[in-house]
């Protein structure tokens, strides 16, 4: 699945971001993924374990935590957390909604020394 | 141990790459169609379809992205228009990188550039080619609940095209719940019914890619 691309992306980024500040050991790497992406975690761990030989992050662990799918409704003007991305309000149940949060998928954090 | 905040998205190099290849595409002022779907859904014979109907009037590019093999990009190119196979190997989408490597062989101008992503519903929607939009290929033995169950792929399609309308009364599908489930996702796709088979609903698609490739012409010559 693609996830052997985007942890490879992944370890890149800590990859830069560790050498850029003198970080030469990456011991933890926070992320962000929201709920309405279809990053599955344990496919991101697997690939992760093989990927991260060799480089600062090699004795790291990823730390996940999930964003919640928002949307605001233009007819009642409310923001609202919704489960299943079925894009309708939960409160009025219109259609005029936007998306505010659930497609990010980011590194919030790096920690090491 | 120290932290460092980073809040850089992982794909960044992706949204990156898919920029610049836009660049690229806006220079020769094609309209890029990123073509999702299941395997078999007809997205090489939808392609067939709207070349047939266009190539007079058009110069088309099809880039065909596959795991492996040609069969597809020969198909095609019988219909004298110029293809590019990209193999994606081990990968199930194309990404900005692989269309890039695609272009870097494009030696002409298009009209129009339809790109044929690899079979799957799933992977394909999250990463950008450099595309103007994503046009999803619902395909009617698949099931009229396909949009609820791969959510992403029909929100973020600007097109979204029912296939096999021919097979209608053999299999459980309902095009108005196919509808409503497309619109529960995105209110303002718009919805082709199409049988690539016999080439039914195909006036209506071209008449709109049409329209499309005049309009991009007209914001590229500012
Ligand atoms: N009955 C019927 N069969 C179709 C239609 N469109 C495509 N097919 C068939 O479905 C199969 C897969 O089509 P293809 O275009 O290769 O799908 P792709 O894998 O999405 O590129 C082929 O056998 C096509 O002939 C259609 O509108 N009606
Ligand atoms: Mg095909
Ligand atoms: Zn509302």
């Amino acid at each position: 699945m693609h996830e052997f691309s985007v942890t490879r992306s992944l370890v890149e980024l800590c990859e830069q971001e560790a050498s850029r500040n003198n970080m030469k050991t990456v011991r933890r790497i926070n992320l962000k993924v929201g709920k309405f992406t279809g990053f599955s975690p344990d496919s991101i761990n697997f690939y992760f374990e093989h990927l991260k030989a060799d480089t600062r992050c090699h004795s790291a662990c990823l730390v996940f935590e999930e964003i919640p799918i928002k949307i605001a409704c233009r007819d009642c003007h409310g923001q609202h957390v919704i489960e299943e991305p079925t894009l309708l309000c939960p409160k009025c149940g219109s259609d005029k909604i936007e998306l505010v949060s659930g497609r990010e998928f980011f590194v919030a954090s790096i920690e090491g020394e | 141990m120290k932290k460092i905040n980073v809040l850089k998205p992982v794909l960044v190099s992706n949204q990156q790459r898919a920029r610049e290849n836009r660049k690229v595409f806006d220079k020769m002022n094609s309209l890029v169609i990123n073509i999702i779907g299941s395997p078999g859904a007809g997205k090489t014979s939808f392609i067939k379809n709207i070349v047939t109907n266009l190539k007079t009037k058009y110069k088309i590019l099809v880039i065909e992205g596959d795991i492996k093999g040609q069969i597809d990009s020969k198909t095609i190119s019988r219909l004298g228009v110029d293809v590019i196979q990209i193999n994606t190997v081990t990968e199930c989408h194309l990404d900005a990188f692989m269309t890039a490597q695609a272009l870097g062989r494009i030696k002409k101008k298009y009209d129009l550039v339809l790109v044929e992503n690899v079979g799957n519903l799933v992977c394909p929607a999250e990463f950008e080619i450099g595309e103007d939009y994503k046009l999803a290929i619902l395909s009617t033995p698949e099931g009229d609940d396909k949009p609820l169950k791969y959510p992403l792929l029909f929100h973020l399609a600007r097109v979204i095209v029912i296939n096999k309308c021919d097979l209608l009364p053999y299999v459980d599908f309902g095009v108005g719940d196919a509808i409503r489930n497309i619109r529960k996702e995105n209110p303002g796709a718009t919805i082709f019914e199409v049988a690539a088979k016999t080439g039914a609903g195909f006036d209506k698609v071209c008449k709109h890619l049409e329209k499309e490739i005049h309009a991009r012409k007209k914001k590229n010559t500012r």
